[in-house]
């Protein structure tokens, strides 16, 4: 017993893989029904193939619909993320409402690494019933070099209730606002006038705006 | 007259890497081996593709993007990957990780085992050996039931170049550097100025193998295994490619299998499929059984 030697009877690691089920062939049509299979480590492997066809990102959208065990959940997630396109960006949209709090997340998670493929969603997303999801789209909002950016900011300082999702965006104003937007800001102060925060916010941000704009 | 070296350099001093070359060559490398080259790195980018252009004796960027892609053998393009990875290592790096190893976790790890049975410990990157074989040494040194297992070592990288040097063993005063004296003299053997071969014992107890982490075809084989280890190259990575790294390791790891990373690398905001074990002397990552 000890070290054990290669020389000898190590179990290289191609070995091992031929007795497990990997022997079905990973061609696209057995995926399909792989990924319906009772066997949850075997619908984990189909959803990880999957991801290396473009054609399998209709499937894995429609298996998130019903899939609740969490490393296959993952999978499907980590191949939906190798394809940053306009129909995996709509399908993944949908789970930002999801009850279930790990798939909104992942979804906020992958959605966040394609904000190209995203800019088309970013008003509706603003006004989206969820406020984090509010503030999600913010978030992407910042990723993104957009002409509209700053009058989308704006729009939200002027009409969002949401206490949380306004101090997002005061906090992300500051980045691409110039001092065209202090009057808007100025608005967002009394209009939330009993929250401590975001006076805090808003005259932080003033000031910064202000500091960058007469350096 | 200009010596073929003048001419070569002279070459090289004209050939420049424009930044749509650079946009080319980053995205092809991204999908190759998930590592993001952010502008910051480009003065280190480009002067390693001039030398391959050099090397080859291509004309131009463009001219060997096309040959190293189609070249039928691969050689140019692992050539690239060897020149583009930093293989920054030494032995007994983040040495709190092997004392948390050899304290907790292998004792967790034998507590589910029967006397006799093998556990697994895969090592990626390995790059020059450092870290696989710092695992051995500890393991030989402070696991008191190293005697009732067999530990099987295995340790990949996707570098060519580094997977040569871990064969032969042989390691410079940086290297050794923070090992205890006493384990050098025991378990090396100096060759020259400066130069030390780790023993045969250790050199036949690890496995080492060609992975890229980032293609599924090379990395599902790896399956059955107690520990991994990835240090220091998560870094490299975007959050995609974490992702995708955080899924092998799963699928890699037995149920209750744990990950360690590198000291400034989580796994908690790439993966929600892992438990966060706080040993005392490190934290460490469990797959949940
Ligand atoms: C800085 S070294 C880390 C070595 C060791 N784990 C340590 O912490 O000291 C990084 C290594 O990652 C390897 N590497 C880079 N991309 C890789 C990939 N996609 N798959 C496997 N190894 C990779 C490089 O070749 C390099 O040897």
């Amino acid at each position: 017993m000890g070290l054990r030697k290669t020389s000898t009877n190590i179990a290289l690691p191609d070995e091992n893989v031929e007795n497990e089920n990997r022997e079905v062939p990973r061609d696209f049509t057995q995926l399909k029904f792989q990924i319906l299979s009772l066997e949850p480590s075997e619908r984990r492997w189909a959803a990880r193939d999957l991801g290396n066809h473009p054609e399998g990102v209709p499937i894995l959208l429609e298996t998130l619909e019903t899939e609740t065990v969490v490393p296959v959940l993952d999978a499907i997630f980590t191949s939906l993320q190798k394809h940053p396109t306009h129909e995996c960006v709509n399908g993944l949209i949908r789970f930002l409402s999801s009850e279930d709090a790990s798939v909104r997340n992942n979804a906020i998670e992958v959605l966040q690494s394609m904000p190209n493929a995203l800019e088309t969603h970013i008003l509706s997303l603003l006004n989206h019933p969820d406020s984090d999801v509010r503030i999600f789209a913010i978030d992407i909002l910042q990723q993104l070099v957009h002409q509209n950016a700053p009058e989308w900011l704006k729009s939200v300082l002027l009409d969002e209730t949401h206490v949380n999702v306004v101090a997002t965006a005061v906090d992300r104003i500051v980045e691409i606002g110039d001092s065209s937007i202090l009057p808007t800001l100025e608005r967002v102060a009394q209009r939330f006038a009993q929250h401590d925060y975001i006076q805090f916010a808003v005259n932080t941000a003033i000031e910064r705006i202000k500091e960058d704009t007469y350096a | 007259m200009l010596s073929e070296l003048d001419q070569k350099s002279a070459v090289a001093d004209k050939l420049v890497i424009t930044d749509s070359d650079f946009e080319k060559f980053r995205d092809f490398f991204y999908r190759k081996t998930g590592i993001k080259f952010e502008n910051s790195k480009r003065y280190f980018v480009d002067k390693r593709l001039i030398d391959r252009i050099t090397a080859t004796e291509t004309e131009s960027f463009r001219q060997y993007f096309s040959f190293m892609r189609f070249q039928a053998s691969g050689h140019e393009q692992q050539a690239l990957i060897n020149a583009m990875t930093v293989n920054e290592t030494y032995f007994y790096r983040e040495e709190y990780q092997f004392e948390c190893l050899v304290e907790n976790v292998m004792n967790e790890i034998a507590a589910s085992k029967r006397p006799g049975d093998t556990i697994r410990i895969w090592s990626i990157p390995s790059s020059t050996g450092e870290e696989p074989y710092s695992i051995g040494l500890y393991l030989l040194e402070k696991w008191p039931q190293l005697d009732n297992f067999e530990v099987e070592i295995v340790s990949s990288d996707i570098d060519s170049n580094v997977l040569d040097k871990c064969a032969q063993g042989i390691y410079n005063e940086r290297s050794v550097s923070g090992l205890p004296a006493r384990v050098l003299k025991k378990y090396f053997t100096q060759i020259g100025v400066g130069k030390y071969q780790i023993s045969i014992d250790l050199r036949e107890a690890v496995k080492f193998t060609q992975v890229n982490l980032a293609q599924p075809t090379q990395t599902r084989a790896y399956r059955g295994f107690d520990v991994v280890f990835c240090r220091n190259l998560l870094i490299y990575f975007d959050d995609a490619s974490r992702r995708n790294a955080a899924d092998v390791f799963y699928d890699a790891l037995l149920p209750n299998g744990f990950v360690f990373l590198g000291h400034s690398e989580s796994m908690s905001r790439i993966s929600s499929l892992y438990k966060v074990r706080k040993f005392p002397k490190a934290m460490v990552y469990q797959k949940p059984a």
